[in-house]
C-alpha cells in the first residue's frame, strides 16, 4: 500500500500527518528539499523515485532572528540563498557556504552534514547548529537543544540529525550559529613559482591561516578560467590580519586578488564529489537508533545504499 | 548546584589503597550477591582496587554538589582500557547498573551512585600518545586535562576546552559533560575538540566513535555521546584534536560603575564581529569574595562589575582589536580598561576568575553554583532580574561568568545549616532557572542534568522530546544500566515495544 502525500507541506503539522499516515500504512516516503542534489551519484537518487515524495520546499521563512544574540531560526526549506538575503542586512552571514548551491535547503544542508570550503575555519553543520525540530518515523514532533548558542540539556538528538540523511527524522526547523562577515574579506588567486612546490599546504601552515583554500585541477581551472595548478585562498578578518595573510600568500606564490564570486562558482562544480562510504547500520546503536526512530522503516529507505539489518 | 570548596579540594583524592579485601565485611552483614561480585570485579582489577568498606565509600558520597550524598554499593577502579573494558563485561553479567566517575569534580550529581557500583577512572591516567603532526593526543579517560596541556607545551600546542577546574577534572569527565570553559568562546567546546573515543556499551559490546569524515556516511554517534554524561556507556580511551598556541595573546580589564554597562559592552563587542578568546563578566560581590581572598587579582573592588576580555591569535591585526575593544568598552561606560602585556600579569587576573568559586565558598560554608545560559542581548535585564529574585530571598547572588556566551553562573553564598536560609536558596535558585527558561535560554551551558536539574526538564521539553532522548539513549544502554536515573526524568522514558520479531 502507499500513501499519497501531499505535493508539498506547509507546516509541521503537515509533516507529522504524512509521516504518521505513512508510519501506520507502513508506505515508505522519500524526503526532499528543493532536490537539488537527487540527481545521478547522489544519495537521494538511491531511494526509489516512485515513491511519494514528501517536499519540504515551501515550508519556509524565519521563526526567529536577533542579529546581536548571532542566532537564527529558519524552517527547513528555506534556501541558503534565502539565509544570506536574511543575514546580509546586518553584515552576518551563516557560514556553511556548502559544496553544491545556494538553492539547496538548510533543512538539507543539515540532514547531508554537508560542508564546503570554508568548513575548516568556520564549522560545519554539527558545529553550527544549536537545536532542531524533527517528525519521526512515527509522526512523532521533537525539539532538541535550544536557540541559545551553548547547551547541554538533555541528550543531544541535534547531532543525531546532522548527518542522519533523512533516515531518523524529518527536520522541520533549525537554529543556527551565525557569524559577523569579516571587516576584510579578500580571495587571491596563488600561482605557484615552481612546478613542484605543494602551495596548498605552505599557505595552509602560514602564521595566518586563510578561511577557505582549494587547489584549482585542470578540470576546474577551465571552468573557472583561472590557470591550472594554482591555489584560491580567502582571508577574512580585520585589515592588518588580511594585510599580513596577502603578504604571506605573497610569499609562497604569485598572487592575484580576483572576486570573491569564484566560490559560488567552484562549489557548483562539486570539486570533491562525496564518496559515502561506510555502511551506516554497521554497529548495533545505529540499527537500534533506526528501530526506534523509524520502526516502520519509512523514512527515505535505501539512502545510505543499505537497509539496516535486524538487531540482535 | 549545592557546592562546597572543601568538598572540592578533596574531590581529586583517592580512597585509601589500604588492601582492603573485597570480601571483607562491612557493617555488619555481608551482601551475598555484592560479595561475589566483588570477588569478580577483584579478579579483574585485584583486591586493592575494589572496595565496599563504608568508611572508604564516604569520599565517593558526592562530587563538586555536596547538597546530594548517595552512597555507592562498591567501587571499582581499573588500572588499564582492557580492565575497564572486563569489569563492564562482568557488570553485564551480572546485569548491574553502574556509575562512571572521573575526579568528581562534576557540579550536577552525575558521578553519583545510589547503592550502585562506581567504576573509578582516577587510574587511568596515562597519556597514549601525542602526535604533533597531526595536532592529536589520545588518552585514557582519567587523564587531568591541565596535565595534558602540560603535555602538548613542548609541541608548542594545548587541549583547548578549559573549564575552570582543569587542574582537577578529567578528559572523561569533560566528554561526559561536554565541558566548556572560559577559552571555549572562540575556540569551542569539548564536542569540538574530540576526534574520537572507544566506548565500552553497558552490555560490554566495543565501539569505535569517531567524527565524521567527509566521504563518510553514518549517524555522528560520536556527536551523540559527548555530553550523554555516563549514560551511553564508559569511554576507555580518548582522541581529542590539539590546538596551536596563539603567537600573541592580550588581557584586558575593563571595569564600569553599572552592571548594564558591562553587559552592553558584552553585545557590542560580539556584534563587531570580534571573537575574543575570552569575555568573562565578574560581578561585585565576586570581586569583593576574590579580593579578600589569598586569589587577590587586583579588581578594582568599587567597580559594579569588571569584564576580562582576551584576544590572541598571530601578531598581525591583534592591536587593532585591543583597539577596537577598548573603544567599545569606554562608549558603553567603562572607566578604565587596564590591559595585562607580561605573562605574570595576566596569570594573576585570570586567577582571580578561575578561584572565584573556591574564593566565594571562603566567604560562607556552603555555595549554590547555578549555570544556565541566556540570549546574550537579555544579559542586562536578566541580571537585573536576579539580582531582585535574590534581594526579595534575602540572600547575595554573585555573578561570575562566560558572558560572551551567554552564560550565566549566578552563585548564592549560605550557611547549609541554617534551615531556613537554606530554603530561601532553593526558592531563589528555582525561580532563576524558571526566569531563564521563560527568556528563551536553558538550565546548563555546561554542567550538566544529572540530578541536579532533572526537575525542570520538563520545562524544557515536551514529554515527546524527552522520551526521544531515552529512545537515544537505549540505542547504546536498551537495559538502562549506565548512570540509571539521571539526565532525563525516568517517568517519561516509554518502555520500548520492539515490532514482533525484530527482537530476540
Ligand atoms: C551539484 C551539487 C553537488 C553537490 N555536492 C555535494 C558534495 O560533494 N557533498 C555533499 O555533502 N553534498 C553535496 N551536495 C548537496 C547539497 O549541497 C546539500 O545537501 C543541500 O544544500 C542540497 O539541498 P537540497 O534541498 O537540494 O537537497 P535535496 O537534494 O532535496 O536532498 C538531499 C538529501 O537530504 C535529505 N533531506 C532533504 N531535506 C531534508 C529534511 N528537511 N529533513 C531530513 N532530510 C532531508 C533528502 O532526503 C536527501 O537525501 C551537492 C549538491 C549539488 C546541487
Ligand atoms: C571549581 C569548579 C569549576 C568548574 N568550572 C567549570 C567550567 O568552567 N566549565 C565546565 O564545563 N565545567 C566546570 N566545572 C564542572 C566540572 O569540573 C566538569 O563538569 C568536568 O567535566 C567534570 O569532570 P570530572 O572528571 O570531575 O567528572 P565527574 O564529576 O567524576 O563525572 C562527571 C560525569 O562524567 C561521567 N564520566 C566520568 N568519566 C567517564 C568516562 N570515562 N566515561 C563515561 N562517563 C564518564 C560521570 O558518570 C558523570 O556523569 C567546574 C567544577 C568546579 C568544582
Amino acid at each position: 500500500m502507499s500513501v499519497r502525500a501531499p505535493a508539498e507541506v506547509l507546516s509541521t503539522a503537515d509533516v507529522a500527518e504524512v509521516v504518521r499516515a505513512a508510519h501506520s500504512a507502513g508506505a515508505p516516503l522519500r524526503v526532499l528539499g528543493s532536490g537539488r542534489w537527487s540527481g545521478a551519484g547522489s544519495p537521494a537518487a538511491r531511494v526509489g523515485a516512485d515513491l511519494p515524495t514528501l517536499s519540504l520546499a515551501k515550508l519556509t521563512g524565519v521563526v526567529a532572528y536577533v542579529p546581536s544574540d548571532l542566532t537564527l531560526t529558519v524552517r527547513a526549506g528555506t534556501t541558503l540563498a534565502e539565509l544570506n538575503a536574511i543575514t546580509a542586512p546586518n553584515n552576518q552571514w551563516c557560514p556553511l557556504l556548502s559544496w553544491g548551491d545556494d538553492d539547496g535547503t538548510i533543512g538539507a544542508t543539515f540532514a547531508t552534514a554537508t560542508a564546503g570550503p570554508c568548513a575548516n575555519a568556520l564549522g560545519r553543520p554539527r558545529d553550527i547548529a544549536l537545536g532542531v525540530e524533527f517528525v519521526d518515523g512515527t509522526g512523532t514532533t521533537i525539539r532538541g537543544g535550544g536557540r541559545v548558542v551553548k547547551n547541554v540539556a538533555g541528550f543531544d538528538l541535534t547531532r543525531l540529525m546532522v548527518g542522519a540523511f533523512g533516515t531518523l527524522g524529518v527536520i522541520t526547523e533549525v537554529t543556527v550559529r551565525l557569524r559577523a562577515r569579516p571587516t576584510v574579506d579578500r580571495t587571491l588567486c596563488v600561482a605557484p613559482r615552481t612546478a613542484d612546490v605543494e602551495l596548498a599546504a605552505i599557505i595552509r601552515r602560514a602564521d595566518v591561516q586563510p578561511i577557505a583554500c582549494e587547489s584549482i585541477d585542470e578540470r576546474l581551472a577551465g571552468a573557472l578560467s583561472l590557470p591550472a595548478g594554482c591555489v584560491i585562498a580567502r582571508y577574512g578578518g580585520n585589515a592588518a590580519l588580511v594585510e599580513a595573510g596577502h603578504a604571506g600568500a605573497s610569499a609562497a606564490g604569485e598572487v592575484t586578488e580576483i572576486d570573491a564570486s569564484v566560490w559560488t562558482r567552484l562549489r557548483a562544480l562539486d570539486p570533491h564529489p562525496r564518496r559515502l562510504d561506510g555502511d551506516p547500520f554497521a554497529t548495533s546503536v545505529a540499527r537500534r537508533l533506526k528501530e526506534r526512530f523509524d520502526p516502520a522503516g519509512v523514512l527515505n529507505p535505501g539512502v545510505f545504499g543499505a537497509n539496516p539489518g535486524s538487531v540482535s | 548546584m549545592f557546592y562546597r570548596v572543601r568538598a572540592c579540594d578533596r574531590s581529586t583524592a583517592v580512597g585509601p589503597d589500604d588492601g582492603c579485601a573485597a570480601s571483607c565485611r562491612y557493617n555488619s552483614f555481608v551482601d551475598p550477591l555484592a560479595t561475589s561480585l566483588a570477588t569478580t570485579l577483584a579478579g579483574i582489577v585485584g583486591t586493592r582496587h575494589v572496595t565496599t568498606r563504608a568508611v572508604e565509600l564516604l569520599v565517593y558520597e558526592n562530587d563538586g554538589l555536596p547538597g546530594y550524598h548517595k552512597r555507592p554499593r562498591m567501587m571499582v577502579s581499573p588500572g588499564t582500557r582492557d580492565e575497564a573494558i572486563a569489569v563492564v563485561r562482568a557488570l553485564a553479567a551480572a546485569d548491574t547498573p553502574f556509575v562512571a566517575r572521573g575526579a568528581g569534580t562534576g557540579l550536577s550529581g552525575g558521578a553519583l551512585a545510589d547503592g550502585i557500583v562506581l567504576v573509578g577512572m582516577h587510574r587511568m591516567r596515562r597519556i597514549i600518545a601525542i602526535d604533533p603532526v597531526a595536532m592529536t593526543a589520545t588518552v585514557e579517560p582519567g587523564v587531568v586535562n591541565a596535565t595534558l596541556s602540560r603535555a602538548a607545551l613542548p609541541h608548542g600546542l594545548h587541549y583547548a576546552p578549559d573549564p575552570s577546574s582543569q587542574t582537577a577534572c578529567t578528559i572523561g569527565g569533560n566528554v561526559a559533560e561536554n565541558a566548556g570553559g572560559p577559552h571555549c568562546l572562540k575556540y569551542g567546546v569539548t564536542l569540538n575538540h574530540v576526534a574520537a573515543a572507544t566506548v565500552a556499551l553497558p552490555d560490554g559490546e566495543l565501539i569505535v566513535l569517531e567524527a565524521p569524515r567527509n566521504d563518510d556516511i553514518g549517524y555522528d554517534l560520536l556527536g551523540a555521546f559527548v555530553g550523554s554524561e555516563g549514560c551511553f556507556g564508559l569511554a576507555v580511551d580518548v582522541t581529542v584534536r590539539l590546538t596551536q598556541n596563539p603567537a600573541r595573546i592580550c588581557t584586558m580589564l575593563a571595569d564600569f560603575v553599572t552592571v548594564d554597562g558591562a553587559a552592553e559592552a558584552v553585545s557590542a563587542i560580539i556584534a563587531a564581529g570580534i571573537v575574543p578568546a575570552a569575555l568573562e563578566l565578574i560581578d561585585a560581590g565576586t570581586i569583593a569574595a576574590v579580593e579578600a581572598s589569598i586569589y587577590a587579582a587586583g579588581y578594582p573592588t568599587d567597580a559594579a562589575a569588571a569584564l576580562i576580555i582576551e584576544v590572541d591569535g598571530p601578531v598581525a591585526g591583534l592591536d587593532d582589536d585591543v583597539a577596537a575593544i577598548k573603544a567599545i568598552c569606554s562608549e558603553s561606560g567603562a572607566r578604565t580598561v587596564r590591559t595585562a602585556t607580561n605573562p605574570a600579569e595576566r596569570a594573576r587576573l585570570w586567577q582571580g576568575r578561575k578561584k572565584a568559586f573556591g574564593a566565594m565558598g571562603r566567604v560562607a560554608a556552603n555555595l549554590a553554583v547555578q549555570d544556565a545560559v541566556v540570549p546574550r542581548t537579555k544579559l542586562a535585564p536578566i541580571l537585573r532580574a536576579i539580582a531582585e529574585i535574590g534581594e526579595r530571598h534575602g540572600i547575595r547572588v554573585c555573578n561570575v561568568f562566560h558572558a560572551g556566551d551567554g552564560n550565566l553562573h549566578p552563585n548564592i553564598p549560605y550557611n547549609g545549616d541554617d534551615a531556613d536560609e537554606s530554603a530561601r536558596v532553593h526558592a531563589a535558585c528555582k525561580e532563576i532557572m524558571e526566569l531563564c527558561i521563560a527568556e528563551g535560554g536553558t538550565i546548563t551551558g555546561e554542567h550538566g542534568v544529572g540530578l541536579d536539574k532533572l526537575p525542570y526538564m520538563d520545562a524544557l521539553f515536551s514529554p515527546d522530546s524527552l522520551d526521544a532522548m531515552c529512545r537515544l539513549r537505549d540505542a547504546f544502554d536498551p537495559a538502562r544500566r549506565a548512570n540509571p536515573g539521571k539526565v532525563v526524568p525516568v517517568h517519561r522514558c516509554r518502555e520500548w515495544m520492539a515490532a514482533p520479531g525484530a527482537r530476540k
